[in-house]
């Protein structure tokens, strides 16, 4: 006798190409989108010192600068978040976009269960 | 001595492991990539601990002793390289599944050419990081132990014996072998980092005060002046004329130098072949890429005590150097000559024979996790790209795995007789500099011959082969131009700039693909391809197969239960 949480054999799990195409565009923006907050705060840590003196001279806590205190945790801290956030988002696409629930149950001619 | 002991029973711990794990069943899959079956917490420990090699266990902190902040940089570049591995690469490049990088390209492009020119680049890339490991591996060996067996010199023992000790864990054990000893390699080296910075803040430093004390005043570090060391300020690289600032940028790198640093780092990850292999070894694209997200994480921790172990060293080596003779004869004016010797002269001061002993061990360890990997990551591309492919098609699996385990054999002792013919006296006054230097190499000919590449044929339906041939080649050739222009010109100008040339290679590799994949015809199948990589069914398959094997085994426990109590 099938356990009733069973969650049965196998169906064949296919993505139309239509389906792909639409999630690959929606994943590209995603990656678009982070990659250029990634590269923007990358880029502002450095130049930020040429236009405010604070960010390299202020101090902080002890003798840290708030450049000292991204340069040494912050950047790791951000470079996290921004991963976190961007596979979560991607992950949520792909479950929306691809396989989601509808697809599990069976399809096509079959006669309804009784 | 103890110090020796400890290496040794190293060793031959990673010998034991390699026997014990060593794969039951005779297939590539399992030999090359674990049986696809690695989980996300193992393989990010694993990816860590094939990534972090002496360049970031000694150089890290080493370069914050010497250049203060912007010697933060090098690990700020280590570490950003994974977010655009998560954010191009990881899922989609496990989805598509193959072997190697080479595997990937060829089959995506279809392309004989392709698959040919990336085994090359491959090649180049992982000898660029092998030698200077096994480099490594002598110099540790004869700094921490001195002296050699068998009649042999202490530098070559230690080559020999380092080397030996991985290519067998990695032809006995394969990936599966190779995944567990990085893992543990990685935590210990964690471990030790964590126990150098908690024994520090016990002893009463505090951290944010020696920041204050060592910004109060001009930075200098010393020179050698005709064998005469002195101290010599650092010049201001933003503000020529000014003295530079422990705590504030400058200390090595104008804005150009430091973009450039930055961008080879970040973009030659993406190229390493053997931080690339382990992604093929998760069971999902989806686990590909929570085990960046893993890695990001645990590498940030790991930077971030090292840079805390480089504070700490600039600012405890001044005071120990005036009461303890032995750092002192290390030092000129309270300062280490070698930036390299930070690291076991703390943990020398804070664990006294055992602690040296400690750091001595995370060194070697952090170079055979690496040397692993990149021995996987050659058999790979030897076994399964060439001779699988073109010079047996039709081996068996035994054959196969003759093949993959010949390979590691032979790039073994290839880049142990590179090591052993660079003479280790004239490098160990800049060890791990050149580690940290070769290592570099390697990332701007990831960066800029593969990197590129790869995104096109992920991202880009018009990719072709020879698209693929004229990116990788152009991308080669300007990296390995500007590279030598950069050496040419020593010290002057923007030879640092140029030494690190990925701002300007992998632009140029992409614009070659791009313009050469527009002149011809991409591969039949695109869509069936696309589908493939940017597609989830294979995961959930794999998810639904591995939910079913879970409710079975659960059901034949209650059945076996059930039949206890009856």
């Amino acid at each position: 006798m099938h356990d009733r949480h069973d969650p049965g054999p196998p169906a064949e799990e296919h993505d139309t190409p239509a389906e792909v195409d639409a999630a690959f565009r929606t994943l590209r923006r995603v990656a678009l989108g982070h990659v250029a907050v990634f590269t923007g705060v990358l880029a502002a840590v450095p130049l930020l010192t040429g236009a405010l003196a604070w960010w390299s001279q202020g101090r902080l806590f002890g003798g840290m600068s708030p450049m000292f205190a991204m340069t040494a945790f912050g950047l790791y801290a951000f470079f996290f978040t921004v991963c976190l956030a961007a596979a979560t988002l991607s992950n949520a696409v792909e479950e929306r976009m691809l396989g989601g629930p509808g697809r599990d149950a069976p399809r096509g001619d079959g006669p309804p269960a009784a | 001595m103890s110090s020796g002991l400890l290496l040794v029973v190293l060793l031959a711990a990673v010998g034991a492991v390699a026997v014990l794990i060593r794969p039951q069943r005779a297939s590539t899959l399992d030999f090359y990539l674990a049986g696809r079956r690695v989980g996300v917490a193992t393989n990010a420990c694993a990816i860590c601990g094939d990534y972090l090699s002496a360049a970031s266990f000694m150089g890290v902190a080493a370069a914050v002793y010497a250049s203060g902040l912007d010697g933060m940089w090098y690990a700020a570049g280590f570490a950003a390289g994974f977010v655009p591995v998560l954010l191009f690469v990881a899922a989609p490049l496990r989805r598509f599944g193959e072997f190697s990088i080479p595997d990937f390209l060829g089959k995506r492009l279809g392309s004989d050419g392709a698959r040919l020119t990336s085994v090359a680049v491959v090649q180049l890339v992982i000898l660029a990081y092998l030698v200077p490991q096994a480099v490594a591996s002598g110099i540790i060996w004869e700094l921490a132990v001195g002296r050699g067996l068998g009649g042999l010199p202490a530098y070559t023992t230690g080559v020999l014996l380092s080397t030996a000790a991985v290519m067998l864990m990695v032809a006995l054990g394969g990936m599966r072998g190779t995944t567990w000893t990085q893992a543990v390699q990685f935590l210990l080296l964690l471990a030790i980092f964590l126990w150098l910075v908690a024994v520090i803040a016990a002893s009463g430093f505090s951290y944010p005060d020696a920041l204050r004390e060592l910004s109060s005043r001009p930075l200098a570090n010393p020179v050698d002046d005709g064998g005469a060391w002195r101290l010599e300020p650092v010049p201001n690289r933003l503000d020529p004329g000014a003295p530079a600032f422990f705590g504030e940028p400058g200390g090595q790198y104008g804005q150009l130098e430091q973009g450039a640093l930055i961008v080879s780092l970040a973009m030659g990850t993406a190229g390493l072949p053997h931080i690339m292999n382990r992604y093929f070894t998760s069971p999902t694209g989806t686990a590909a890429r929570m085990t960046t997200v893993w890695v990001v994480g645990l590498a940030g921790l790991f930077y971030v005590l090292a840079g805390l172990l480089g504070i700490a060293a600039r600012s405890i080596v001044q005071d120990a150097s005036a009461d303890t003779p032995w750092v002192d004869r290390l030092t000129t004016g309270g300062v280490l000559r070698v930036p390299e010797h930070a690291m076991p002269v703390l943990g020398e001061v804070f664990g006294g024979p055992a602690g040296l002993g400690a750091v001595a061990v995370g060194a070697l360890l952090a170079v055979l996790s690496t040397i692993g990997g990149l021995l996987l990551a050659s058999a790979a591309s030897w076994g399964h790209d060439i001779y699988e492919r073109y010079l047996n098609p039709r081996a068996t699996q035994r054959q196969a795995l003759r093949a993959g385990r010949g390979a590691v054999v032979l790039v073994a002792a290839l880049s142990a007789a590179l090591a052993l013919a660079v003479p280790p006296e004239s490098l160990s006054g800049q060890f791990p500099s050149i580690v940290a230097t070769m290592v570099t190499w390697a990332f701007v000919l990831a960066g800029s011959a593969l990197t590129p590449v790869f995104i096109l044929a992920i991202w880009w339906r018009r990719t072709t082969g020879p698209g693929a041939v004229a990116g990788m080649a152009t991308g080669t050739a300007v990296a390995v131009a500007m590279g030598a222009a950069g050496l040419l010109l020593g010290d002057a100008g923007a030879a640092q700039a140029l030494l690190t040339p990925t701002l300007v290679s992998a632009p140029c590799a992409a614009a070659a693909a791009v313009a050469v994949s527009l002149a011809t015809r991409p591969p039949k199948d695109v869509d069936g391809m696309w589908t493939r990589m940017h597609g989830t069914a294979a995961d959930r398959r794999a998810v639904r197969l591995a939910r079913l094997t879970m409710a079975g085994l659960g059901r034949r426990s209650r059945e076996h239960r059930d039949g206890g109590r009856r």
